[in-house]
């Protein structure tokens, strides 16, 4: 049976300089398969909202779709961080977006760039390390506010303020595992099932029921895969909105 | 150092790599992802948020306000028709009203005229039966008074016959008063 690991090897594509960077060490710049999913995604994502950003007052399908996504994303930021949300739209649209676009990418090409940890990983701190900067621009120093809730009895925060802070930090990497973990184990899954069709397909008569078995699942699989992937997306795209929350209404929290 | 880099790149993708644990772990190929994911990221991100979302919620915008202001401008035209429509039917009210005070005006002026010509007739008729009945009463007492002459006559003669004496026209009178 094919390792089903093999799918997530990175694998160099175009090979570009190597740059020392002083402190970090050496970072290799090459285009790899998971550059160019990236790359390919980001690609898609403008090439399809330049033909569905039209100003048609009656849209067609493209344009329904487009706006759609739009929709989505936009209720979203506005029921979670309200009238505020308006400002983080392109931020969380965009995360929306390019996450949506490399999970559905996996299901079409062989290679899904948000089941690299490095990917999601770099996500997750991304959106936290936004959600701290927006933190202090709209409150100060107040922001660590965040970490002492009002309305408790004062030596509650020796145990509180520790919980919080830590729940903080561990916040970039759950974001990141969870849409990591979702993607590596639906592909994991699906290509298990997908060898063992191979597999039992080439032992015989009998082999073939449990094959025509691994097969149906297989294709059970590959539609709620279609859908973690939207779902992952929107997952993503939620929580980076409740945490904005979380640092734009401070004062109510 | 480049080229030492590439040495271990290189060795990642032999088997003897890939058995060992997770290709995600692979670390030498993490600083490469990051960077070029940022990258992309913060391009794709000033595209969005610069060029195509503004004119996606553009577009959306502009449709709302396409069909507030569609839906506002029916609203005025059906005030506008019902006001009309108002307006028509107290014309044709008023119409009507003063339709019916022409007629009855016209019944009026009919019926007096014919009221004064009716009089004017009756006046005539009156005069003349007036006449008639004058000139009747004239006949009447005319004859009567030549019934009394007749009879004085008829009376004379008949006393002259009887008794072969003339009676004067006194003793006639007399008698036959």
């Amino acid at each position: 049976m094919a390792d089903p690991m093999h799918q997530f090897q990175i694998q160099k594509i175009v090979e570009l300089p190597t740059v020392t960077v002083p402190g970090l060490g050496a970072i290799d710049l090459s285009i790899t398969n998971s550059v160019f999913a990236m790359l390919l995604a980001a690609t898609l994502i403008v090439v399809f909202y330049a033909a569905a950003a039209r100003k048609a007052v009656v849209p067609g399908r493209l344009q329904t779709v487009g706006e759609m996504l739009y929709g989505l994303v936009d209720g979203l930021a506005e029921s979670i961080i309200g009238h505020d949300g308006k400002k983080f739209l392109p931020f969380v649209f965009t995360l929306f977006a390019f996450v949506l676009f490399m999970n559905l990418q996996g299901m079409f090409l062989v290679f899904t760039a948000t089941s690299q940890l490095a990917v999601t990983l770099t996500l997750g701190i991304m959106v936290i390390l936004t959600v701290i900067g927006v933190g202090f621009a709209k409150n100060g120093i107040k922001f660590f506010k965040l970490f002492a809730p009002s309305g408790v009895p004062w030596p509650l925060y020796f145990l509180l303020v520790p919980i919080e802070i830590l729940s903080f930090l561990i916040r970039p990497i759950t974001l990141g595992l969870r849409l990591f973990g979702n993607m590596l184990g639906g592909h994991v899954v699906l290509k298990i099932f997908a060898g063992f069709v191979v597999a039992l397909g080439g032992l015989g008569v009998l082999g073939w029921a449990g094959a025509a078995l691994a097969l149906s699942s297989v294709i059970a699989l590959t539609a709620l895969e279609f859908m973690v992937a939207f779902l992952q997306a929107f997952v993503f795209a939620v929580l980076t909105c409740v945490y904005l929350n979380d640092v734009v209404h401070l004062d109510s929290h | 150092m480049a080229t030492e880099n590439h040495g271990t790149v290189e060795t990642t993708e032999a088997p003897a790599h890939e058995s060992g644990g997770l290709p995600q772990l692979q670390f030498e190929h993490w600083g490469g992802q990051i960077v070029w994911l940022l990258l992309i990221f913060a391009v794709l991100y000033v595209v969005l948020s610069k060029g195509l979302l503004p004119r996606v919620s553009g577009a959306i915008d502009e449709r709302g306000a396409k069909i507030a202001g569609d839906i506002a401008d029916a609203r005025r035209l059906k005030d506008e028709a019902e006001v009309q429509a108002r307006a028509a039917a107290a014309e044709v009210a008023e119409a009507r009203a003063k339709a019916q005070k022409t007629a009855a005006d016209a019944k009026a002026k009919a019926s007096a005229q014919a009221a004064e010509r009716q009089a004017k007739e009756e006046a005539v008729l009156a005069e003349k039966l007036a006449a008639a009945e004058a000139s009747i009463t004239t006949a009447r007492d005319e004859a009567m008074s030549h019934v009394r002459t007749v009879a004085e006559e008829t009376a004379g003669a008949i006393v002259e016959k009887l008794t072969g004496k003339t009676a004067s026209a006194a003793e006639l009178k007399a008698a036959l008063a």
